[in-house]
């Protein structure tokens, strides 16, 4: 359940919308949670006041709100999300689309998805650049779009951005895979987290068919480490099951690095370097390493980090 | 099934470019496979007009006429642009128009009018034009001849909004075409509304997106006035064209760190679907105009 902090404001409504609640409750857990996601939302910020109630749509809805956009975030967890307007005479329209992600690793997964402008202050992760403020805080995902952007528009989006991450009363961790991201160089802004093969080719395209394995049950996160010449990327996939560690490694080296053999190791056509190992439960990947000794230092150091968080 | 439709891989694509780069045509026949016979090529023309788009981004309605016509006349070999669309569309009972309306970047209106000029002038069209996005089920039903018209942006899931896609409305859910990142939507072609019926693909290019942010997949930093329009009679080689453009430009904009993937329905519509040509060896790529800054 999403957690929500109170304002005055919105006390007649909450009043309302607990007696409908409990009412509403043994016909209807998802009504009561969608209600609650409109409680997220304010009914006016800056002199933008909320057009209508917003709409509520969930896995099944998406498509009708933005078409091949649902695709990331049914990726993801996603469970069901509010859109809602405010407008202003005068002025452009403000979009706010406040996600229920199920879960705040996969919140943050969303927001990692196009993570790349200047933090904006808002909930655990944000950013705000050209009209647009993203965010994530505990299991909740929002985005907040003007339709064109004024002086008075980014404040009021950063107002309503504020708004909201203030009335989502619980935080939640991010995922635990991310710890085990050695520091050094690693482009932290840039770091994407998902679950299925799709995500990851559109990060970085590795092959048509699922040759890691990837699923909703697996975790991965692709990061970029930066030198001074070029970027080299860390894959880290977390699979459920010992048996899946073991056909996820081998399905890799099969049909993406045959010539690695036992190794794990080979130099491909661009000239870099791909490594790939399993240690515990997770399968780690480098890939565009300058050279073979910084493939296998990155991956010898994520398993130094693994081995401190296991003893 | 051939490697192309199977199990193309990063390496695989680097080996591609490879070959490409020393000019040598094995690249374009791994990634042809058993669906496309070799010797078929295919024809898009593309043109720029500096004063196509103005300083405050503005279409410039005449000037895009002229483009079109330039365009229609590089594409069938003929001079005069009434007799080029008259051959093109022949003497159809009814013919329509399959625009895009999406809000940030819709079909421009003055694309629309000069297409329905010159269908009128090529006798083409004695009445009404039907013309539409969202209802085309509904509304271009009837017609026996179809232009299809719409701008080139980025796409989240598919890699490129283009001229395939943009049939995707004659299906009756479109969301059952997005698995696998879209792949199939080249079989919308086949819907009996739309088989055989579509004679020339618009792909505008005057100020398309090269990528976008966010649940509504805009953000103006990344649109820019390439002031250019691509035509075809193949949707599958405008569109690889149009991925080609957008990938150009999202390499020298934003690096390698977010690249368009490669748009696997773009090379399913020749593999697997045998609609079009998606390989660039094979496509006859004739520019005119503006040449400045033309990335491709």
């Amino acid at each position: 359940m999403v957690h929500i902090r109170h304002t005055e404001t919105r006390s007649v409504t909450l009043i309302w919308a607990l007696c409908a609640c409990v009412c509403l409750a043994p016909m209807s857990g998802c009504k009561q949670e969608a209600m609650e996601l409109h409680q997220l939302v304010p009914a006016e910020v800056n002199g933008w006041e909320a057009a209508g109630e917003g709409t509520v749509y969930d896995r099944d809805t998406l498509f009708d709100y933005i078409d091949g956009g649902a695709e990331l975030y049914l990726a993801y967890g996603f469970r069901r999300m509010l859109a809602a307007r405010f407008e202003r005479n005068g002025h452009p329209a403000i979009v706010a689309d406040v996600f229920d992600m199920g879960s705040s690793e996969d919140a943050f997964g969303v927001f990692s998805a196009e993570r790349q402008d200047p933090e904006a202050g808002i909930g655990q992760g944000s950013e705000y650049a050209a009209g647009l403020l993203r965010f994530w805080k505990g299991r909740v995902f929002v985005s907040v779009w003007a339709e064109e952007e004024t002086a008075a528009t980014e404040e009021a989006v950063r107002a309503l951005g504020a708004r909201m991450a203030e009335a989502i009363e619980s935080s939640g961790p991010p995922p635990q895979l991310l710890n085990l991201l050695p520091s050094e160089g690693l482009a932290d802004t840039r770091v994407r987290y998902f679950h299925d093969h799709l995500s990851l080719n559109l990060y970085y395209f590795l092959a048509d068919d699922n040759i890691l394995g990837l699923g909703e049950r697996t975790e991965a996160v692709l990061a970029p480490y930066e030198t001074a010449e070029e970027t080299m990327r860390l894959l880290l996939v977390r699979y459920p099951t010992a048996e899946e560690v073991g056909r996820g490694l081998d399905g890799f080296l099969a049909a993406y690095l045959p010539e690695a053999g036992d190794t794990g190791i080979a130099q491909v056509e661009s000239g870099s370097w791909v490594a790939a190992q399993s240690v515990g439960d997770v399968v780690m990947v480098t890939f565009d390493a300058p050279s073979r000794r910084r493939a296998e230092e990155l991956l010898s150091a994520v398993r130094t980090k693994l081995e401190e968080q296991t003893t | 099934m051939s490697k192309s439709e199977s199990g193309m891989t990063r390496r695989d694509f680097m080996r591609l470019a490879a070959y490409a780069a020393v000019g040598t045509a094995v690249g374009a026949e791994a990634l042809a496979g058993e669906g496309m016979p070799p010797a078929k090529r295919s024809r898009v023309v593309l043109v720029r007009d500096e004063n196509a788009v103005t300083a405050a981004g503005e279409i410039n309605a005449d000037v895009v006429r002229r483009m079109i016509d330039r365009g229609i006349s590089e594409l069938a070999g003929a001079d005069d642009p009434v007799q080029c669309w008259r051959q093109l569309v022949g003497t159809p009972k009814l013919v329509g128009i399959k625009t895009n309306v999406w809000g940030n970047l819709p079909t421009p209106a003055a694309v629309e009018q000069a297409v329905e000029q010159r269908l009128r002038d090529a006798g083409a069209a004695k009445g009404r034009i039907p013309k539409t996005d969202r209802d085309a089920r509904r509304v271009l039903a009837d017609c026996d001849v179809l232009i299809n018209a719409r701008p080139l942006r980025s796409h989240h899931w598919s890699g490129i909004g283009g001229c395939i896609k943009n049939h995707i409305m004659f299906a009756p859910r479109p969301s059952a075409y997005h698995p696998d990142s879209c792949a199939d939507l080249a079989s919308v072609w086949s819907l009996p509304p739309v088989k055989g019926k579509t004679r020339l693909n618009i792909l505008v290019a005057l100020t398309p997106l090269f990528y976008g942010r966010g649940p509504h997949h805009w953000d103006p930093r990344y649109v820019w006035p390439y002031k250019g329009i691509f035509l075809s009679r193949d949707p599958v080689a405008v569109d690889a064209l149009g991925a080609h453009l957008l990938a150009a430009k999202r390499r020298l904009e934003l690096g390698e760190d977010k690249p368009i993937t490669p748009a696997k329905h773009i090379r399913m519509a020749q593999v697997r679907h045998n609609l079009g040509v998606a390989d660039l060896n094979r496509i006859d790529f004739v520019k005119v105009g503006w040449e400045k800054d033309a990335l491709i």
